[in-house]
């Protein structure tokens, strides 16, 4: 609980994200409300940072009950306090977010009004019912890996049971766009994944001597170098694959005379994977001649490999001179094309699907790159190729069978040098990554110090690594996904949190939330916002106000003057939320401001049902000001018709209230879409 | 005092003597003349209380969660749809271990829409975790009230209390009831001291959220305490009987079982009914008898055990249904007697579902189709001209 003499009654230490507008704007109204104060909360943001039992973040009295009801359990409170005689000490408060007031609050909301209690209900308006990845980012699927731009909803992704720590599968149940991004990249020993700065990652919290250390998640950009993030050590022995039936030529077939003979596999086996790999590593096709190479010089034991594998497996004949092994077969190229390996040195990679492959056949597949590109080094082994892209999901394959993987070494070889046989037009970059098998540690003779150095160290498929840096990888475009259930999935080999946010009756018009999706049908939110204080005023509610996390004075006065007055009483606070609304969040008081200044969020008071003070601008900013910060708005910046839709909004607002401080104008444009105030 | 009084304002009566601080309701048929009846007791100032008119169940039920949070005995009533529209407030009142007590007057659950009598409101909260008594008569349905409050704020139990009557036939039917005196109630059932509350001098969170490392305990909790409620009731019958005279109350109670063959087992006010058909029976030497349950939450498993242990063949006369299964009293006498050496044929039957009147002939049918092998799911006094298939 809450220390009582901390000097706020709202402590620090909950749980919020950064820069999060409704726990500055609890914290400033529970301050001027003071200590003799009960609040009944709903369900929300704001419940659930700021009592995760056994901490509580309130010095104050503070029930939470439902999502719906903090209104009619205020109203039990005043009731019971009235009943003891001792209402006139103490102040109730009410308070819930946008969709606990606007939506499935606003009936026993509006009972508390009728019935006139004497309690100061708060709306913590965050606009939506409340991360990112770079796209560039691999995420392990039951299907295999996958880019997560590849990702699709339904498909069923690995993720950490928080509770066993094990590995599980979950569905996965939203994408998101999330617009260009300044994006970081968080680099361990062994693994390397680029994502925003308020994505959260699962940490290892040491709790100290004796106690039991915790895993928590904490955004990227709370994680210091010396942190350790748990990671993805190996996943489960999958089954052989099933290659995807072809369509095989025969004889007679359009401009076929002379068909090789050859036999086609129907499912992955050791000696398959092994011809892959060296397929992979020096292998090409042409389409055209019907043509399969290797440049596997003779003598060289790939060569003898080679030559072996293909008679027992393909069984079909084979050319060679010294450099090079053709075979020449229309059917061989059709099954290589729907393995989904690439074409050409640049783009040849491993497929998802191997990554789902039992162990041994993934061994043989290693053995079969290594065959063409590697080298044995006396403790490790290094692969070479000039396709990074390879070289990372061969670190992330090597990661998922347990062994030790070094960070990709890149290296630069200068024009006119000789490379395979031929000197280099260009200058050209290769990389190289080393290898080895994992050391077991002994954790029964050392079980405590195995621990300490891994805290998942019996573990069969997770980790904990320290990070070792975390660098800004300049701006990007991000995705995110979520994922039933567990909340987490594995990006990289790391595992992430993913994300939350949908719309609620106090969305404003055409902003992006994950139940209001951007579309080709859709430009986001298709409904201005429900006009919750004018619904206050006309329930006869005494004081009904709007506020801004942007303006922390304002808020004080006027929850200093709401509770000095009796009976039901309405203030809703704009609280810009980073996560949600996708913006920096140290500026979450600059948005706040703008949301005000471009009007779009008048600071309004009705007294007695009367409309007695607005704030006034003596400069309006354009709405652009205020939309260009923000993620969710990002799918309209492109457009001027839309921007003018929301410019309508706050010009009728400016009308409406007579926001502009010098004397008023005359109204500009009547908006055709009947928007109504914020 | 003996009085001729509906069974509602006996309800309101008892409800008065233990003077909650705070009542909230939404009407519903057939609850509605218990709140009308406080009301009005409030705006003559018979009963010092803050009557809180709310604009649905949702918010009654939050409202005296709300209340009773603050220390204030509070009290609530409803039925069937009301129930239902609050049952994730009554989940929630029992989760917070807040002692409300509420009267449900049992009525069918729509559709088809139906305003009278069976158990099926009740029963569909049965895993809520609330304490649930049903009452067999007006006198009965008073007495529990007066319990309910003990037994809910016994310092070791902080659990709800579900007082269930009959619609309409005990809500509207009228008997002379004897209503205790304020100095009697006050004798038994002391002021409510609670544990914990909203108290500025003290604050405390209420409600927080729970991870997956706190929050089996808590259920674990209820499920424990639950366990000395069967252990608490027939203590605090017993003290009733010596302050009031009457026996009210209890776990079971067993009417003319000594040597009985064939035993009805149910709850509520058609047990009055299968008494009167039970003597009759008896009087023309065929040996039966009654098994009424009282507490149906916590489920006293072990006396209806030892209740109907020598017993040969039972029927469970229910009043509700699991669609789709056996009925909830009939599964769970069944399996009260799985593992025991020495168990009667058990049949369950349905009754009087959506107010469907109980005469004595239908238990005296109840009787005669309970044979040596056990049925399930017998509904009795079917319509069977209803019942033709139409294209």
């Amino acid at each position: 609980m809450a220390d009582k003499n901390n000097k706020h009654l709202f402590g620090s230490g909950h749980t919020a994200c950064a820069g999060c507008g409704q726990a500055i704007a609890a914290r400033l109204a529970v301050d001027v409300a003071g200590a003799n104060t009960i609040i009944a909360n709903n369900t929300g943001c704001l419940e659930v940072f700021s009592t995760a039992y056994p901490q509580s973040a309130w010095g104050v009295p503070w029930i939470h009950s439902l999502f719906e009801n903090a209104a009619a359990v205020a109203s039990g409170i005043e009731a019971g306090l009235k009943y003891l005689g001792i209402k006139d000490k103490i102040n109730v408060i009410a308070q819930a977010g946008d969709g606990g007031t606007a939506d499935i609050g606003l009936q026993a909301l509006s009972g508390m009004w009728e019935r006139g209690h004497d309690i100061l209900y708060i709306c913590y308006d965050n606009e939506a019912y409340m991360n990112c990845l770079s796209l560039s980012t691999l995420i392990f699927t039951k299907d295999g890996l996958k880019k997560i731009t590849d990702i699709k909803v339904g498909d069923e992704i690995y993720a950490f049971d928080q509770k066993t720590h094990q590995l599980v599968l979950k569905e996965c149940s939203g994408v998101f766009d999330n617009g260009v991004k300044e994006v970081f990249e968080l680099k361990t020993r062994h693994q390397a994944i680029k994502a925003t700065g308020n994505h959260p990652f699962l940490v290892l919290k040491r709790n100290g001597r004796g106690r039991q250390n915790v895993l928590t998640w904490k955004t990227l950009e709370n994680i210091k170098p010396g942190d350790r993030v748990v990671t993805l050590k190996k996943i489960e022995d999958g089954s052989p694959y099933k290659f995807p039936e072809i369509d095989k030529v025969e004889k007679g077939d359009y401009k076929v005379n002379k068909l090789n003979e050859i036999n086609i596999p129907e499912q992955s086996n050791p000696g398959v994977m092994k011809y892959l790999g060296i397929f992979i590593g020096d292998g090409w096709r042409r389409q055209g001649r019907g043509e399969v190479g290797f440049a596997v010089p003779a003598g060289k034991k790939a060569r003898e490999v080679l030559l072996d594998l293909h008679r027992k497996i393909f069984d079909s004949k084979i050319s060679e001179d010294k450099e090079y092994v053709y075979i020449n077969s229309v059917n061989l190229i059709k099954f290589i094309d729907t393995l989904g390996m690439g074409v050409g040195a640049k783009n040849k990679n491993i497929p998802g699907w191997v990554f789902t492959l039992p162990q041994e056949q993934r061994e043989s597949f290693i053995e079969g790159l290594m065959l063409a590109d590697g080298y044995d080094l006396k403790t490790s082994k290094r692969y070479v190729s000039a396709n990074l892209d390879l070289l990372k999901r061969l670190r992330l394959l090597l990661q998922t069978m347990d062994y030790r993987v070094g960070k990709i070494h890149t290296q630069k070889k200068l024009k006119g040098a000789l490379c395979v046989k031929r000197r280099l037009l260009a200058d050209s970059e290769y990389g190289y990554i080393c290898f080895s098998r994992k050391k077991g540690k002994n954790v029964k003779a050392y079980p405590t110090q195995s621990r300490y150095a891994d805290f998942l160290v019996e573990n069969k498929f997770f980790q904990t690594e320290e990070v070792i840096s975390i660098e800004s990888n300049g701006l990007e475009p991000t995705l995110d996904l979520r994922v039933e259930d567990e909340h987490n999935f594995i990006a990289d080999g790391i595992v992430v949190h993913n994300t939350g946010v949908q719309r609620s009756g106090l969305t404003p018009f055409e902003s992006a939330t994950s139940t209001t999706p951007i579309g080709a049908q859709s430009v986001g939110n298709p409904r201005p916002k429900k006009p919750m204080p004018e619904i206050a005023v006309a329930h006869g509610v005494v004081y009904v106000a709007t506020a801004s996390a942007g303006y922390p004075r304002d808020i004080q006065n006027k929850v200093k003057k709401a509770i000095s007055l009796k009976g039901p009483k309405y203030i809703q606070i704009h609280v810009p939320c980073p996560l949600g609304w996708r913006h920096d969040p140290q500026i979450t008081y600059d948005i706040g401001k703008l949301a005000v200044e471009t009007g779009l969020y008048p600071l309004i008071e009705y007294e007695f049902g009367k409309l007695t003070n607005a704030r006034k601008l003596s400069q309006i900013k354009p709405v652009e000001e205020y939309l260009k910060f923000q993620g969710r708005f990002k799918h309209i910046m492109a457009s001027a018709e839309l921007i003018k839709q929301i410019q309508a909004v706050a010009d009728y607002n400016i009308d409406r209230y007579g926001l502009r401080a010098e004397a008023a104008k005359p109204s500009q444009t009547q908006p055709s879409n009947t928007p109504s105030k914020a | 005092m003996r009085e001729l009084l509906e069974g509602s304002q006996a309800v309101a009566e008892a409800v008065r003597l233990c003077k909650p601080g705070v009542i909230s309701a939404y009407p519903i048929t057939p609850q509605t003349h218990i709140v009308e009846e406080l009301a009005s007791m409030v705006a003559q100032g018979k009963l010092k209380s803050e009557f809180v008119n709310v604009e649905s169940e949702h918010s009654a039920a939050s409202v005296v969660l709300g209340s009773v949070a603050t220390g204030v005995r509070s009290f609530t009533a409803t039925s069937s749809q009301g129930l239902l529209l609050m049952a994730e407030v009554v989940f929630n009142i029992s989760g917070m271990r807040l002692p409300v007590v509420m009267t449900c007057a049992n009525r069918a659950i729509s559709a088809p829409l139906n305003i009278w009598n069976d158990h099926q409101d009740a029963i569909t909260v049965r895993d809520s975790g609330w304490i649930q008594m049903h009452a067999e008569t007006i006198q009965e349905a008073l007495d529990l009230h007066i319990q309910a409050y003990r037994i809910a704020e016994a310092p070791k139990i902080m659990l709800p209390v579900m007082v269930n009557m009959d619609g309409f036939i005990l809500t509207h039917g009228l008997e002379v009831v004897d209503v205790p005196t304020q100095e009697q109630v006050d004798n038994f059932l002391p002021a409510y001291r609670p544990l914990y509350k909203l108290d500025v001098e003290n604050p405390l969170t209420l409600g927080p959220l729970v991870g997956p490392e706190y929050y089996m305990e808590a259920r674990f909790a209820i499920q424990e305490t639950l366990k000395d409620v069967l252990g608490l009731i027939p203590l605090i019958q017993g003290e009733f009987q010596k302050g009031f005279g009457r026996p009210s109350g209890g776990l079971v109670e067993p009417y003319r079982i000594d040597g009985a063959e064939k035993v009805i087992v149910a709850m509520g006010s058609v047990c009055g009914t299968i008494k009167d058909v039970v003597d009759s029976l008896r009087a023309k030497g065929k040996k039966v008898g009654c098994l009424r349950v009282v507490t149906y939450r916590p489920f006293p498993a072990a006396e209806i055990c030892r209740a109907l242990k020598d017993v040969s063949r039972v029927a469970v006369l229910e009043k509700a249904v699991s669609l789709g299964s056996y009925s909830p009293l009939l599964s769970e006498i069944r399996s009260c007697f799985s593992g025991k050496k020495k168990s009667p044929v058990i049949s369950g039957f349905v009754i009087g579902l959506g107010g469907r009147d109980i005469s004595l002939d239908s238990i005296k049918e109840v009787f005669k189709r309970l044979g040596p092998k056990p049925v399930s799911e017998e509904f009795i006094d079917l319509k069977p001209e209803l019942l033709v298939e139409k294209i």
